[in-house]
């Protein structure tokens, strides 16, 4: 069976202007955006010209930069479609990157001054990467589900991938999907320490080209069902026709040199469009400038597109409106939209030499109308290799759509671990977490697990992820290279990011340390983990405060069951953080009951998998999911939970918060048994993997007949529920 | 100045800048090649080296070709910094 996705609503905030059309006009006129910063002091930086948004509003409370930016571009894209939150069940997929850090900086900057000042460390978990979803919730939903991801600077485009997933499988009408990331001095002196900057604005594709430049902005798009869109007398601006995902698993800052990865995922994009390389009218490159990813993306076009190379223009509007970090990927392919929708190309502003290296077709300094664009690719690359293809097709075509999944059928999961207080533990242990009452200060050391010539440049939380996700692997006897991962964290890597901080307020930015700035991306531990284990499927992080896990293990059923990814270990990683113990000490003063539980390292892993692909290669499943369901809002989703089968139902909790007492009283579930994970192990942002990994091995070992797994955490909650593999 | 204790301190800095577990300063000999092959660093390393050989020695590493040479093993880079020094 094949469907249709199609874009109904665009908004776009970049450098150029604010809004569709004010982007459009100068983008294809070739006019730059890329000058001295001015949002900041920038004068002892490496480089300090960057393409910055002007007329910002200054944020009020819980707002950001970001927020801001991705509240304009998704408001214009909803006006456009003209989605009803109130009459459609409309979804929200935010990724990024830098969410508040531009506000955090200036937080920390006092913090550096004054080192236990309250009223500072309160303010300090304000701008979670969460927040920009939950700002636009209350702006422009409510919406019926949301997904905070980051894959680095491939996260607006992964935005993309999953809304499409999410509407493919039905779960939901409309999705406002997309991505928005600020300017702040942490990318700033980070992108200076790799020396990844151009001093001049940056010059794509051109033999002289020495790094990109760094820009901000948002982009959102609407998607819908063709058939929910024509229902309700919407009209397509193009159709999203293809995608595909994957991870390089080479290198946390440098792209494997080849381009294999790139142009594998470029040929299956294109085929899942059901088109092939001679449909392909424009590329939208990634193209950041830098000396290797141009070359890198120019061989792997050249590859995927073959012959057809030589035809199809490709163009970077970085040279004009910079790097957008987590919105660069959304951004660009509502630019790859409004390509095909309105037969113009857009240019490559800069390229005055065009680098004679590499096999492109260049669209050089202004856009032209073109007669027809069929269909248009657009990549995007992040750190950790995370790479991401998207093709648009016209929406008049009248031949192909992609396939949806053949099965609607949910994932079996295939093993489980934990890795923490309670040591390292394989599927059948993670039963017996919750029968103690672990030792908090036990030591963790996953040197122990790890090779010290490969696990150098692990961080503590990449280190943590590793040992459980290969131990999870290795328990179902699965192999790493066809396998996505998606990993959940509250709020990233808090101390290092405050340690990459306070050396900058020290010793000025040209004391940023460049091995030490990819692990402040929210996705550098799925990234390292990716390279370290060779995983090659779909990988991102994903975010939602304390209720992270269960948001990962979701999103990777999802994933599954979307048809994105045969294999998808979820889980979720968090280091005791020095940061986060007094900042909650600091917001807690008054109320020690709430910092009753101790927080702990803590890392978990499930092999989640479609039941055909467990049955190919001949793996036995230790549990089936028979139901995964998120919600928003207080109103609660245990009414659609199935009533338990078999004789020991349980019922698994990460926390005992939240009202989940009295919600599973008045439930199908009042009767079992209640296990609480914190009590166990301690308090983690990543407990949802953990309760999701004591649920299967009680499944596998015969304790439980049936399991819920449930997460509550203002305003969100997710239940899973677990059966016997038969 | 004897070169001896600065190609040492140089051994130190690389071992701990690069979080190179499991290995002493004292096993890298001066004239084995740091990237490529030999050690194993990379870009990225030649990046942070460059950064802490600036902060901790005072001396600026210059980029491009240049470094690729200074960088060829303890003891290029050895003398470069006391060349520097020498003014």
């Amino acid at each position: 069976m094949s469907s249709r996705v199609w874009v109904t609503g665009l908004g776009l905030v970049t450098p150029l202007g604010t809004g569709v059309e004010a982007t459009w006009s100068r983008l294809v006129r070739g006019d730059r955006a890329i000058g001295p910063l001015r949002l900041f002091d920038a004068s002892a930086q490496r480089v300090g010209i960057a393409a910055e948004v002007e007329g910002v509003p200054t944020p009020g409370p819980g707002w950001s930069r970001s927020a801001l930016m991705a509240s304009s571009a998704a408001e214009e894209a909803m006006r456009g479609a003209g989605v009803d939150v109130h009459a459609l069940r409309v979804g929200l997929v935010v990724g990024g990157t830098t969410g508040g850090m531009f506000e955090t900086e200036q937080l920390l900057a006092r913090l550096h001054a004054e080192p236990s000042c309250r009223e500072t460390l309160a303010a300090m978990l304000s701008h979670p990467l969460t927040a920009t979803g939950d700002r636009l919730d209350e702006k422009l939903g409510p919406f019926a589900r949301i997904r905070t991801l980051s894959s680095a600077c491939s996260s607006g485009a992964n935005a993309l991938v999953v809304a499409a997933g999410w509407l493919l499988a039905g779960e939901l009408d409309a999705v406002v999907a997309g991505g928005a990331d600020g300017l702040c001095r942490l990318t700033l002196s980070g992108f200076n320490a790799l020396a990844a900057i151009d001093a001049e604005p940056c010059r794509p594709f051109d033999r002289r080209r020495r790094g990109t430049s760094l820009g901000e902005g948002a982009g959102f798009l609407v998607l819908e069902r063709e058939e929910t869109a024509k229902a309700r007398g919407a009209t397509p601006i193009v159709e999203l026709a293809g995608w595909a995902v994957g991870s390089e698993a080479h290198h946390i800052t440098n792209p494997a040199p080849d381009g294999v990865t790139i142009a594998s995922l470029i040929v299956r994009a294109v085929d899942r469009a059901g088109l092939t390389a001679a449909d392909v009218d424009y590329v939208d490159a990634h193209g950041t400038g830098t000396p290797l990813n141009d070359s890198t993306e120019a061989a792997a076009i050249a590859r995927a597109l073959g012959p057809e190379a030589a035809r199809v223009p490709v163009s970077s509007s970085k040279a004009q409106i910079g790097h957008a970090l987590g919105a660069a990927g959304a951004i660009e392919a509502g630019i790859a939209a409004l390509v095909v929708q309105r037969r113009t190309l857009v240019p490559t502003a800069s390229l005055d030499e065009p680098d004679p290296a590499l096999p492109l077709v260049h669209v050089a300094h202004a856009g032209r109308k073109v007669p027809r664009v069929r269909a248009a690719v657009s990549n995007a690359f992040g750190f950790g290799g995370m790479d991401t293809v998207l093709v648009f097709a016209d929406a008049t075509r009248t031949s192909g759509g992609v396939s949806t999944p053949a099965s609607a059928d949910l994932p079996v999961v295939t093993a489980a671990s934990i890795y923490g207080p309670c040591g390292l533990l394989g599927t059948e242990a993670c039963a017996e977490v919750v029968e103690r009452r672990w030792d908090r200060e036990s030591p963790v050391d996953p040197d122990a697990y790890l090779d010290p010539a490969r696990s150098r440049r692990l961080d503590r939380a990449a280190a943590l992820a590793s040992v459980a996700v290969r131990e999870a692997l290795a328990g179902a006897k699965a192999s790493p290279d066809d396998t996505g991962l998606v990993l959940g964290s509250a709020y990233g890597n808090v101390d290092g990011s405050a340690a990459f901080m306070h050396r900058i307020f020290e010793k000025g930015p040209r004391s940023a340390s460049p091995v030490e700035f990819p692990n402040l991306v929210p996705s550098s531990p799925v990234g390292h983990v990716s390279i370290y284990l060779g995983l090659r499927g779909p990988a991102f992080a994903t975010a939602d405060l304390a209720t992270s896990g269960e948001s990962a293990v979701a999103q990777a059923v999802q994933l599954v069951r979307a048809g994105e990814a045969s294999r998808v270990v979820a889980g979720a990683v968090e280091p005791k953080s020095d940061i986060v113990d007094r900042i909650l000490a600091a917001l807690f003063a008054h109320a020690p009951s709430q910092t009753g539980a101790v927080r702990s390292d803590l890392a978990a892993a499930v092999v989640v998998e479609s039941a055909a692909e467990a049955a190919r290669r001949g793996a036995r499943p230790v549990a089936r999911i028979a139901q995964s369901i998120e919600w928003r809002g207080a109103a609660g989703g245990l009414q659609v939970v199935d009533a338990p089968r078999g004789a020991r139902p349980e019922v698994i909790l990460s926390r005992g918060n939240g009202g989940s007492g009295a919600m599973l009283d008045a439930s199908a579930w009042a009767g079992a048994p209640r296990h609480v994970c914190s009590e166990a192990v301690g308090e983690s942002d990543g407990l949802g993997a953990v309760a999701m990994a004591v649920g299967v091995g009680r499944i596998a070992t015969g304790r439980a007949t049936g399991v819920l797994v449930l997460g509550l955490e203002r305003g969100r909650g997710y239940a899973f529920v677990l059966v016997p593999a038969e | 100045m004897d070169a001896a204790p600065l190609r040492a301190e140089l051994k130190r800095l690389i071992v701990s800048e690069l979080h190179l577990k499991g290995r002493t300063p004292e096993s890298i000999e001066d004239d084995a090649p740091l990237f490529g092959g030999g050690l194993g660093l990379d870009s990225l390393d030649a990046l942070q080296l460059a950064m802490s050989i600036e902060e901790k020695l005072g001396v600026r590493i210059p980029e491009g070709d240049e470094a690729r040479a200074i960088f060829r093993s303890v003891r290029t880079i050895a003398d470069h910094v006391a060349k520097v020094r020498a003014g």
